[in-house]
């Protein structure tokens, strides 16, 4: 806490902010292009980590099938623009909405699913999705080859092509990304969402419309991560359902977890973590699958509550030890 | 209470950029200390490949057979006066680390890119390397697609699957003059550009017919659904164009199911791991369309290069495609030889218009979208000793 | 007709073997509230120790077939359910106060570990399982074709199956698994030791799991460390449609997933089947929240 104290100083976190923004500037001028284009994977990550953490995170649904709506996203995007030679700028906003229009229409019959039946179901979802866009339905998907994006992403004149134009698009992106949902965190919609979480019947009782919340949470998070699609089909300009597996849906939802629920700094650590870990294991060649399993055990039973846990949810799980502590029972 | 938890989450907000900006700088900083000393000297040459992941063993017999080639051509002094330098880079097998891996070859600088084994991940670094402008020659990515963009830097030692296809409808026309054709793949865009190459070369052949075309899924084990399916349909010969995994299993079930019809695999349907799994007394008889093995190319460079990697590893490689990569660093020395130039434009042109060179596959001559010239491909048999042979036809 | 009885009986075969791996995930469910990620994993690491037990011991033995399998089954099951109880002991046990979420990262942790693990001790190729190990009479019952080995699989399967139930239903330590599932607190007053339950279920579980692993290495002959996730899956969601956390509904959801999977490839597409099952295990998730058998438990009162 003492660290935290001289955070409060107004002046000392204006300029810890300043350098840090500072220090964004500089990194493309200062990086090859190599760490510059792993920084805007890493930035892609954390927007998609951002998005789960809004339906895993903030109203506790058990989505491992986020991979889907990224996808939606990413295939809009190359579609339409191959296709129809939408401008990808144009694209963005389109394929945010088409990617939470088919979350609010194919959550809608199922969102009062229990944990982990609802878990089961977007694993299935995703599962769908990417089975379609592999047997390429009406020869829209290009099957197993994906399709190529030929367009390029200019936003009012700027055209967005090399590693340090993506560099700051993305993680400009992120900083305005970041303060919204820190807004929305403190808004009458972020502490529906949490009350929720935690309890949904006393929630409901409360007045609290629990499936209009849930409904919204998997609709924005699914929009965003169809933005991110957008942003990552400009950046690769090839997709292909390779990019879209279990696997991915399962890495986003160990971000979330391993960062801190509801965490929004957790998650741009954790998204941190499992994007660099791999790359400094590099030299351990066929170890380093290994290690990184025994990390993320490891991390999870070092930091139960995350690696960066967020205030209300620390306050909780601060107050569950204590009810377990004093009546030594499980649940 | 609002205000308490607005001002302790704008508190961890801030400790978490700091702690991105000390993430950035850690990169940065290890960034500085990855630059490595200034060496004009050697010749450096990328080579991306799947040296982990699903496929690192074709990785593996890459990086071994390229390796191979280095030592020759450094030992008979190099080229131009100047040793070759391998950069290696580790594109696992996926599109993502694809195009990382192509991002720091052109940032490290080298002359040319030996890339990549997959056709989905070669493609991605294929763009990258087009715009940077770098030579770059894939060894193992067969997919139509990817030489009819009319790039300039892209080349390919491998051939298209297009002529695979073509050479099996020739098989089919004009030696196992059968009827009632059946094509199975497994939507890999390789496996599903082989049957759809098939497919439409076999449409022009006369009195035959396709009674089945499907896929199945990479990773099953249990085929005897779409066996049955197929079995109602009569067919006298099945194209397998998936990977052996699959191959082995599926033989043995449509064996096991009764049927007898002619099991025909693609190139990448038939190995000896195939044969474990079908087991001998099914595998026998299987036939194969492919490039001539490691083991089956006469030319006398072939013999050479195959002799040392025994000498090294013990046994030959155990699929065509490394030798295709051992090739392309063959191509790329001959072009820098004789062009006296390292320009990749410069090298680019000359490898489509004049390059003309006797490589460990065979003679090697580009077209003007960058594919190899003629077509070499071979029908195999598998015999009673689980030795897969030419078949003699 | 034949075509459809054929394909039935292939898919009861692979049905019976998805709702032995069901079981594991399903009992673990249902006295921990965890997803254990890990549990198809244990299944390939089944199949690779029976593969290397068979090899090294029983390759040139001479023993009849019956001996060795059974040897090989036996061997496998007591490794795996090994490996199941230190994977406990070492990811979940240090977790069980946390979150159920933490456990579930855990729990993928552990499984990214086991498949690596087996990669590096098995390597990254396929292994086949001999040809010779593999009972294949074939006969015909009714008209409908089918092997020996696949007999032999549903017959292991129902009696592995059939004395689990009883365990469960008739045993003092079943009845001390029964009670933990429905209440720890309670179980506990009544001096069940949830430690030792918990022990026991990450036994059981993995041991089936194992002969599963087995009888699908001997079946199909083909086995690599990647195996665990596609089966996994599959029985994962045997034990969703079922029910998850209840015993006979596993059964039950593999059976119909078997049979499910096998008649959509065989009449429809096998490239669309996966999504297919998918679909319907949707459709009967909106029209039964809780799976076939599953009960309406409230989550939170």
């Amino acid at each position: 806490m003492k660290a935290g104290s001289v955070f409060r100083s107004p002046l000392v976190r204006w300029l810890a902010l300043l350098a840090l923004a500072a220090g964004m500037i500089i990194f493309p001028r200062a990086a090859s292009r190599y760490w510059t284009d792993v920084a805007v994977f890493f930035g892609i990550y954390v927007i998609l980590g951002l998005s789960l953490n809004l339906i895993v995170g903030e109203v506790g649904l058990f989505n491992m099938g986020h991979a889907a709506f990224f996808a939606i996203g990413a295939y809009t995007t190359a579609i339409l623009s191959t296709q129809y030679g939408i401008p990808l700028a144009w694209l963005w906003p389109i394929s945010a909405a088409a990617a939470g229009l088919f979350a609010y229409v194919i959550t809608r019959p199922i969102i009062h699913l229990r944990g982990d039946y609802l878990l089961m179901v977007t694993i299935g979802l995703n599962e769908i999705i990417r089975i379609a866009l592999i047997n390429d339905p009406g020869g829209l998907t290009g099957g197993s080859n994906g399709l190529f994006v030929i367009d390029r992403l200019r936003i009012f004149g700027w055209t967005v092509s090399t590693p340090t134009d993506f560099f700051y698009l993305v993680w400009g992106f992120i900083a305005v990304l970041v303060v919204v949902l820190l807004r929305l965190q403190n808004s009458r919609i972020g502490r529906a969402w949490n009350y929720v979480r935690e309890d949904e019947i006393a929630a409901a009782s409360m007045g609290v419309d629990v499936r209009w919340a849930k409904t919204l949470a998997f609709t924005l998070g699914a929009a965003l991560a169809g933005g991110a699609g957008t942003l990552y089909a400009a950046k690769m300009r090839i997709i292909s359902p390779d990019s879209f597996t279990f696997w991915e849906s399962v890495i986003l939802f160990a971000i979330v977890i391993l960062g801190g629920m509801g965490s929004i700094p957790g998650v741009i650590v954790a998204a941190g973590a499992l994007m660099v870990l791999p790359e400094v294991l590099r030299d351990f060649m066929e170890y380093r699958m290994l290690f990184f399993g025994v990390a993320m055990v490891l991390m999870m039973i070092f930091r139960p509550q995350g690696l960066w846990p967020s205030r209300r949810w620390a306050q909780e799980l601060a107050q569950d030890a204590a009810e377990a502590k004093s009546a030594p029972a499980e649940r | 209470m609002y205000r308490r938890i607005l001002v302790s989450q704008q508190g961890s907000a801030l400790r978490a950029w700091t702690a991105v900006l000390a993430l950035m700088l850690g990169l940065t900083l290890g960034l500085a200390g990855a630059i490595p000393a200034s060496a004009q000297q050697p010749i450096r040459i990328g080579l991306q490949g799947p040296i982990t992941g699903p496929w690192a063993l074709e990785g593996e017999m890459a990086v071994n057979s390229v390796q191979i080639v280095v030592d020759q051509i450094n030992a008979r002094g190099g080229v131009l006066g100047r040793p070759i330098e391998i950069v290696l880079g580790d594109d696992q097998g996926s599109p993502r680390q694809s195009a990382l891996v192509a991002q720091r070859m052109i940032a490290e600088g080298v002359v040319a890119v030996i890339s990549s084994y997959g056709s989905s991940i070669t493609e991605p670094a294929s763009l990258l390397y087009e715009e940077a402008g770098i030579l770059n020659i894939a060894y193992g990515a067969t997919a139509e697609t990817l030489t009819e963009r009319g790039y300039q830097y892209f080349f390919r030692t491998c051939f298209r699957d297009d002529r695979q296809g073509a050479f099996f409808a020739e098989l089919v026309r004009s030696h196992l003059g059968s009827q009632r054709i059946a094509i199975v793949h497994d939507n890999t865009t390789f496996a599903r550009g082989l049957a759809e190459a098939a497919r439409s070369s076999l449409a022009g052949v006369p009195g035959v017919e396709i009674v089945f075309y499907d896929a199945i899924t990479p990773g099953e084990r249990d085929f005897t659904a779409t066996i049955s399916r197929m079995r109602t349909q009569n067919p006298d010969v099945v194209y397998f164009t998936a990977y052996y995994p699959e191959a082995g299993l599926f033989v043995r079930q449509m064996r096991d199911a009764g049927m007898d019809a002619v099991f025909v695999g693609g190139n990448a349907a038939v190995n000896a791991e195939f044969i474990d799994i079908a087991g001998l007394s099914v595998a026998t008889g299987v036939l194969v369309t492919q490039e001539p093995l490691p083991t089956d190319l006469d030319y006398p460079e072939a013999q050479a290069f195959l002799d040392e990697y025994i000498r090294r590893h013990g046994a030959p490689p155990t699929s065509p495609w490394p030798v295709y990569a051992a090739d392309a660093l063959n191509v790329i020395a001959a072009a820098i030889e004789a062009t006296g130039s390292t320009d990749s434009a410069v090298l680019a042109n000359y490898l489509r218009t004049s390059l003309n060179i006797n490589g460990i596959t065979g003679p090697i001559a580009f077209d003007a979208k960058g594919d190899r010239a003629g077509a070499i491909y071979k029908a195999y048999v598998v015999d009673a000793q689980g030795n897969i042979v030419d078949a003699g036809i | 007709m034949e075509i459809f009885a054929e394909q039935l009986m292939n898919g009861l075969t692979v049905g019976s073997v998805y709702a032995l791996v069901a079981l594991g995930y399903t009992m673990v469910y249902g006295i921990m509230r965890l997803i254990n990620f890990a549990h198809g994993d244990l299944f390939m690491l089944g199949a690779y120790v029976g593969f290397t037990v068979l090899m090294t011991f029983f390759a040139q033995s001479g023993l009849p077939l019956w001996v060795i399998l059974l040897c090989i089954a036996f061997a496998a099951m007591a490794a795996v359910a090994l490996a199941g109880v230190a994977v406990e002991r070492a990811a979940y046990r240090p977790l069980r106060r946390s979150h159920r979420l933490t456990a579930v990262v855990s729990a993928l942790g552990a499984s990214i570990v086991l498949q690596n693990g087996a990669m590096l001790i098995w390597g990254p190729r396929y292994q086949a399982y001999p040809a010779w190990a593999v009972p294949s009479t074939r006969f015909e019952v009714f008209g409908v074709s089918m092997t020996s080995m696949q007999l032999l699989i549903l017959a292991i399967a129902l009696v592995l199956m059939v004395a689990l139930y009883f365990f469960v239903q008739r045993t003092v330590l079943g009845m001390a698994i029964r009670a933990t599932a429905i209440d720890h607190d309670t179980a506990r007053l009544m001096g069940i030791d949830i430690d030792q339950v918990i022990r026991l279920v990450f036994i059981i579980g993995p041991a089936l799991g194992a002969a599963a692993g087995v009888m699908i290495g001997l079946y199909y002959r083909q086995i690599h460390f990647t195996m665990g996730w596609a089966y996994g899956l599959k029985a994962f969601t045997a034990a969703i449609m079922g029910g998850i956390g209840n015993i006979p509904g596993a059964m039950l959801g593999g059976f119909l997933l078997g049979i499910l999977e096998m008649l959509g490839a065989g009449y429809i597409s096998s490239a669309w089947k996966d999504a297919m099952v998918f679909v319907l295990l949707i459709l009967l998730l909106i029209l039964r929240p809780h799976g076939l058998l599953g009960e309406r438990v409230a989550e939170k009162v």
